[in-house]
């Protein structure tokens, strides 16, 4: 018999927020520090009301100075505390890589082992309307650095469990949210729940293609499958969910039963996440038919037109696959 | 005659609302201007205003519901004892306006 868990209808924002109270709630060495996140309650209001919760030391405000959030947050880490350091839009965490990839990522093995850096960047990711510098997508980039993990949400419910687990791991953790998901409402537990890193989830299961995105990709991919279904072509969507680690065992699994691969992502595929995995999927399973979409490689434009023609879209993506699957 | 309100595309990307609060209970007459009903973006809030003269006749979505835009979330009727068809909803939309906050 079924044994589905109750369920409570939320706002993505309000997912991350009960997140972030929960674990802070249950351990005093986590605060949260960035841009708006105290008073205000946050740029997309995901910390509404922490402010009155746990007060200006917990949830402190810092100025425009990225490079400093993310510094501040890796040495706080590295002395003990549990730092979720929170930066708009993913394009300026650039400015925190030295920090982040210099010091927090590789405290471990510097030290060994003796301090590690149990601190979380939350930050978004994806094109809506912003222009060049506030629209992109290069979780790959991060992929590739030894020491940091990635996870990139695709429903409330995954922002839920996956903010739980980042907040309770000896990270450093970069979590991604999607700009273009935050309208969307969905499930969330009742009851306290995490979401493990390195699970994907297969979202819509298929026989003829294994189609493996994540973030606002799966809304794209899931519709792909609808346009393509009517032909009769049937798509297996999984979502990554956790980028790293990557749970191979899945990909590999669902590409053995369809005998093809195909991997969409908003970042450019240039060293992209669909190379990343195909490679991993192959290594343990042998090639199979493999093609891939994402971004131009162009910068993405503020201007509508010109934006939605760089990222990948629901009828691009089904005629891609459409070229795989009946070469 | 009967009207019915429905859910507003009142904010671009957004397909589905929570009902924050109804200023009225079913028998309350409204003129234009008045708010009718509070709905909750991810976030927005819009406030959703009567666009003529009319009587709230049914709530069919209750604060904290969720509803896609488009969907039914009251009827009304320019009577207050205009009989309501039953099962399905009238075609002609009430005339509303809205702010988003």
């Amino acid at each position: 018999m079924s044994t589905e868990l109750a369920t409570t209808r939320m706002f993505f924002r309000e997912a991350v927020r009960r997140a972030v109270e929960e674990e802070m709630a249950r351990d005093p060495r986590i605060f949260v520090l960035g841009q708006d996140v105290g008073s205000f309650g946050g740029s997309y209001r995901e910390f509404d009301g922490l402010f009155a919760i746990f007060g200006p030391e917990r949830m402190r405000d810092t100025p425009v100075a990225e490079a400093a959030t993310i510094g501040i947050a890796a040495g706080a880490a590295a002395a003990g505390f549990r730092p979720l350091a929170v930066i708009t839009y993913m394009d300026f965490l650039m400015l925190g890589f030295d920090a982040l990839i210099n010091y927090a990522a590789k405290l471990r093995y510097k030290t060994a082992g003796a301090l590690t850096a149990p601190m979380v960047v939350k930050t978004t990711a994806g094109a809506q309307g912003q222009g060049v510098a506030h629209s992109q997508c290069i979780e790959a980039w991060l992929m590739s650095v030894p020491g940091l993990k990635v996870v990139a949400p695709s429903t409330p419910a995954d922002a839920y469990g996956l903010m739980k687990s980042a907040l309770r791991s000896d990270g450093p953790v970069v979590y991604i949210d999607h700009k273009r998901l935050f309208p969307t409402p969905g499930n969330v537990p009742v009851e306290p729940a995490i979401v493990p890193f390195g699970q994907a989830a297969i979202r819509r299961e298929g026989t003829d293609v294994s189609v493996v995105c994540h973030g606002y990709m799966v809304r794209v991919a899931l519709e792909a499958a609808d346009l393509l279904a009517g032909e009769g072509l049937s798509c297996e969507v999984i979502d990554l969910r956790s980028l790293a680690p990557m749970d191979v065992e899945t990909l590999a699994a669902s590409v053995e039963r369809t005998g093809r691969l195909f991997t969409l992502e908003e970042g450019q595929v240039t060293c992209g996440v669909g190379v990343e995995v195909a490679t991993r999927i192959f290594a343990r399973i042998g090639n199979r038919p493999w093609s891939r979409l994402g971004a131009l490689p162009a910068p993405v434009s503020s201007n509508p037109v010109l934006e939605a023609a760089c990222i990948p879209d629901p009828a691009r993506s089904a005629a891609a696959i459409r070229a795989l699957v009946r070469p | 005659m009967i009207y019915q309100l429905s859910v507003p595309a009142a904010v671009p990307g957004v397909e589905e609302i929570r009902i924050l609060e109804w200023h009225g209970e079913p028998g309350a007459s409204f003129e234009s201007g008045d708010l009718i009903v509070e709905l909750e973006t991810h976030k927005a809030v819009v406030e959703v205003r009567a666009g003529q003269a009319g009587v709230l006749r049914s709530v069919l979505a209750d604060a904290g519901d969720w509803r896609q835009v488009g969907l039914c979330l009251a009827m009304f009727s320019d009577g207050a004892d205009e009989a309501l068809p039953d099962g399905e909803t009238p075609s002609d939309e009430l005339v509303v306006e809205f702010d988003v906050l």
